[in-house]
């Protein structure tokens, strides 16, 4: 007897969860309403502004709510992958460039409609628009923008008696040499910096080196990690390694882009270090008064290079094309709002706005004027001025894979696990099986 | 014992299914059968189908590429995933060959002594267990900070050289074992002080008056009576040692040098940051038939020995 | 004379094996007091320099953590119930019935453990979003009411049962329910203890799960909530509040595990069969 009440106590266990589910599960509406969500990584002072733009947008246009979710940077993709295609997915998302090849692949990220595509080519810079255009029509609305540049403590250079930055290769190494302290055999400060642990601060900066030297990782589909142009910067490395002015151990970085490799330039340990502006937030946060030590010098020119190319990336807001059209429409709506000169302050838009906010460059010709006084800080400054010759990292389908496995023989070089030569070749191996197999 | 003896119905506490004490068999077992099946053993078989395609997972389900054995096929000529089985190999034996002794010494010592404060001592020690990954990994990336984090202070103040802990490709893995040791010892202990209260007073009374000290009624009582237990600690402990992802992701990112990339991260990587569901699936699938043969192969030693 | 010297050698060493544990959680107590420029000071301070209870109050408004925490206890609530009561019933089963397949079932759901969760993500979200439960508190806990550890321990603690003790009640004409109730459970205090901490602790830091499956961020739990601070360009900033928030989120089970560590006494001595 005592069975039967086990079962039917299960049962009504089952009941009870099929009800709430019922009732708990709800999510599309299909009535007059369209319920739109836009997957973010920012933080949540960015995610307060966000909303706010959401609401005066539902204000003036009733039927349409959005949802904002934020989820932590490092799960941003992870996210994307699960929920994407599913019909409770993201209808915006916002999506780092290297990924957009695949989201276009696989139908998720639609072709904007011919208004937003005239809006972009009127109000973005061309070279932007371009970078976003996949299969002949652009894919989402450029936002964010990240170039790298070198930071240096003009405090070291006053001690070490140099007086300005290094513009060649030549001169990073005389001057990482200078800024390079030792007590005893330990050294106790590096003159320059490179990172570990972090796919993009791995790869960026390198690239940045061998940009500027004339070099690229890709020619069209084709890896050139083996042209000698590329190579030598990945011998800059072996060369600064080997002289000690540049430490591996002071180069680590975790998920959060904290640990050693922050600590030792914040706090004087570090010379000089190729970064994006993006970290201006974090040098402010971490260095207060000390942040007036920093500086920001182009990327020094390699023998091979004709000036500094530094690398950039970007940031855009795709729409899923995997939403019902209606959805679709409503999302392009939304967005053209969010980017357009009224929702913003004093002409910028409110995506312009949030973006300043963080000290991150903003891409719009419109916000860029807007926050003209801001972006004159000498720190962004010096990366606005060098905008115009970096060189977008090249967003191919299998470009993560591609990231990791430079990443993975650069710090086989730093660690003196391989040379230069070893490392340059392996890798040239590995991204051309890895690009061969990504774009069949 | 064999699997799938046939029903003993002649002993008295031998139930059976079907007769009214198997129906309550049937009650007892079936929420758990229910919970684990659908949830746990159909996302199982859903990874193996996976395995047998290429998936980004940006497309639903079935509609998916499909690829044979093809991504079993490239693994076997893929230099990451062995490199990824060999620091799991490692990262499982250093903690179990730490967490068993350890585990046992710490639950005696915080068990039998009648001593003031034990209650203390254990939350103590369970705490490094309760306090989540995400902030306590970001505390030990600072602690182990090379050159100027504490624990290379306290190293110099004691004359020593300055291991580099997660900056160098030498010490990385050794110094996330170290993390997780921290991390789980107190989950382990209190497992071990809770096997100690099963074994029944007297049987220590007795041992004492044959003469045994403490040694040999560890030896002869505790040891033997809590094999269970310590059979589920190797196991459990195994099995969070290849399941070991969070530490890894936050703090080294399987890095510097692919030295601290585990096969957990691996498959992530795979799966969330090069889209390549498939190939993940089949690098989960192979460490899943790794580790069935090797507990075959253990449950058959245990079985000859007993 | 020589009891009193055992006793003090096991003081010195209970109170030597605290300090590994404590330095960690100690050096979190003092990052989170640490303003953001004094965290990323080199060399560290081992004393705060301007110890403030900054954080603590900037965690309620960075994130809405009120909230958050009551999700938690809702869902590692609910959820370690659920496991409990499962795990002592399917264990009981496993540890004290013989039927065909019994061995082969076991050990199936104990090699259930060995796939790492991630690997079967996107399937089990598949699932669970097509049965409509995706963003609610039920699909966070539903896959999760029943786990194989718990089964497996439950397994191991009642095998030590002696089989004697479960034919008396039986011979006395006890209903298999009230067996389990009234004469194995009562004896299995200690493990399932032990599950409901375990269990309780791994449901409220579980962070890949709900982060998979809800959307709205009403209905997030802690770690999720504090979790979003980490974004790179806030990292640094909000690095003591997450610290503050971590503390804040340990002690409820901290609190758990000290009222409920009174199971934890030496057993007096049992023999097998009683009354």
């Amino acid at each position: 007897m005592k069975t039967k009440s086990v079962i039917a106590a299960g049962a009504v266990l089952a009941l009870a969860v099929a009800g709430c589910g019922s009732s708990g599960g709800g999510g599309g509406g299909e009535g007059a309403g369209q319920t739109i969500s836009f997957l973010t990584h920012w933080g949540p002072d960015q995610v307060k502004a966000l909303k706010a733009a959401a609401a005066a947008f539902e204000k003036s246009n009733p039927g349409i709510s959005v949802d904002i979710r934020a989820v932590p940077f490092g799960n941003l993709l992870s996210t994307l992958r699960t929920q994407g295609a599913s019909p409770n997915g993201p209808t915006i998302a916002s999506v780092y460039d290297l990924w957009l090849p695949e989201l276009v692949k696989d139908g998720l990220a639609a072709p904007a409609p011919a208004d937003v595509a005239k809006e972009l080519s009127g109000n973005w810079p061309a070279n932007l628009v371009e970078g976003v255009t996949k299969q002949g029509a652009p894919r989402g609305y450029p936002n964010e923008v990240d170039l790298y540049a070198l930071n240096y403590n003009k405090k070291l250079f006053a001690e070490a008696g140099v007086a300005e930055p290094p513009k060649t290769w030549d001169e990073l190494v005389a001057t990482a040499a200078k800024l390079t302290k030792r007590d005893g055999g330990k050294v106790t400060q590096q003159g320059f910096g490179v990172i570990t642990s972090w796919p993009a601060g791995v790869v960026h900066p390198w690239l940045s080196l061998v940009n500027s030297n004339g070099g690229a990782l890709l020619d069209g589909g084709t890896p050139k990690l083996d042209d000698p142009k590329v190579k030598a910067a990945t011998d800059l490395y072996a060369r600064l390694v080997k002289e000690g002015s540049t430490q591996p151990p002071m180069s680590n970085a975790n998920a959060n882009t904290t640990g050693p490799y922050l600590d030792n330039f914040v706090n004087g340990k570090t010379g000089m270090i190729i970064m994006a502006n993006w970290w201006q937030s974090s040098l402010k946060d971490a260095m207060g008064d000390r942040y007036q030590d920093v500086a920001v010098a182009p990327i020094p020119t390699g023998p091979g290079g004709t000036g500094p190319a530094s690398v950039s990336y970007s940031w855009l807001t795709v729409v899923n094309g995997k939403a019902a059209p209606a959805r679709q429409e409503a999302a392009w709506k939304f967005l053209t709002y969010l980017n357009g000169s009224t929702s913003g302050k004093n002409g910028s838009s409110a995506m312009g706005d949030i973006l300043t906010s963080m000290g991150i460059l903003p891409s719009r010709t419109g916000d860029l004027k807007a926050h003209e006084a801001q972006l004159s800080d000498p720190f962004l400054a010096a990366y606005v001025k060098e905008l115009a010759n970096a060189k977008p990292f090249p967003a191919v389908l299998g470009g993560e894979a591609m990231s990791q496995a430079v990443q993975k023989h650069l710090e086989n070089v730093v660690f003196g696990k391989e040379t230069p030569e070893q490392a340059m070749s392996a890798a040239q191996q590995e991204v051309a099986d890895i690009l061969t197999k990504a774009s069949k | 014992m064999t699997a799938g003896t046939t029903t003993l119905a002649a002993r008295p506490q031998a139930g059976r299914l079907g007769s009214g004490r198997g129906r309550a068999a049937l009650a007892f077992l079936s929420p758990a059968m229910l919970v684990i099946g659908l949830f746990t053993a159909v996302p199982i078989a859903l990874t193996f189908w996976i395995s047998l395609h290429e998936w980004s997972m940006y497309t639903p389900l079935g509609d998916m590429e499909w690829r044979g054995l093809g991504n079993y096929s490239d693994l076997l000529k893929n230099q990451d995933f062995f490199q990824a089985l060999g620091n799991t190999a490692i990262y499982v034996a250093l903690v179990l060959v730490v967490t068993v002794p350890l585990s046992l010494a710490l639950g005696m010592l915080l068990y039998f002594p009648r001593v003031a404060g034990k209650g203390v001592a254990r939350a103590v020690l369970f705490s490094t267990y309760v306090v989540p990954t995400v902030a306590i990994a970001i505390v030990w990336g600072a602690l182990y900070a090379p050159d100027y984090g504490p624990f290379a202070q306290v190293f110099a103040a004691l004359g020593l050289p300055d291991p580099t802990w997660l900056s160098a490709p030498d010490t990385a893995l050794v110094s996330l074992v170290i993390f997780h040791l921290w991390q789980m010892i107190g989950y382990y202990t209190i497992l071990v002080i809770a096997g100690l209260t099963q074994i029944p007073g007297d049987l220590y009374e007795a041992a004492r008056i044959d003469g045994a000290g403490f040694w040999r009624q560890t030896w002869n009582v505790t040891l033997p009576l809590l094999r269970r237990t310590t059979t589920f600690i190797a196991l459990v402990a195994v099995i969070n040692a290849i399941q070991v992802f969070d530490p890894v992701y936050i703090l080294t990112q399987g890095g510097p040098a692919e030295s601290t990339s585990v096969l957990s991260f691996a498959i992530q990587r795979a799966a969330f940051q090069h889209g390549l569901a498939g190939q993940a699936s089949a690098m989960a699938f192979s460490l899943l038939v790794i580790l069935l043969a090797l507990g075959g192969l253990f449950l058959a030693a245990m079985r000859r020995r007993s | 004379m020589r009891r009193r010297a055992v006793r003090l050698a096991a003081g010195v060493a209970i109170a030597l094996a605290m300090l590994p544990p404590l330095f960690p959680l100690y050096w979190m107590v003092i990052s989170s007091l640490k303003g953001p420029e004094e965290l990323q000071r080199v060399p560290p301070t081992w004393f705060p320099a301007d110890p403030s209870l900054g954080a603590f109050g900037e965690v309620f408004e960075a994130v809405p953590f009120a909230g958050a925490f009551l999700n938690s206890l809702l869902i590692a609530g609910v959820s370690t119930l659920s496991v409990l009561v499962t795990s002592v019933m399917a264990g009981y089963v496993f540890a004290k019935y013989r039927f065909r397949g019994r061995e082969v079932l076991f050990w199936g759901v104990v090699a259930t453990m060995f796939l790492p969760p991630v690997v079967t993500l996107v399937p089990l979200y598949w699932l669970v979003s097509s049965m409509g439960l995706a963003d609610s508190y039920l699909g966070v806990m539903l896959p999760w009411l029943a786990n194989a550890f718990g089964i497996f321990l439950m397994r191991q603690f009642i095998a030590d049962i002696p089989d004697e003790l479960i034919d008396a009640a039986r011979i006395d004409g006890a209903g298999e329910l009230r067996i389990l109730w009234r004469v194995v459970t009562p004896l299995l205090m200690p493990a399932v203890v032990s599950l409901a901490i375990f269990a309780f602790v791994f449901y409220w830091n579980n962070f890949i799960w709900p982060l998979s499956i809800l959307q709205d961020d009403s209905k997030f739990p802690v770690v999720l909530a504090l979790t979003q601070l980490l974004s790179y360009s806030t990292s640094v900033q909000y690095q003591n509040v997450v610290m503050a928030g971590a503390l804040i989120a340990a002690v409820p089970t901290i609190l758990v595990f000290l009222l409920a560590q009174r199971v934890f006494v030496q057993s007096v001595s049992r023999t097998g069969v009683k009354g």
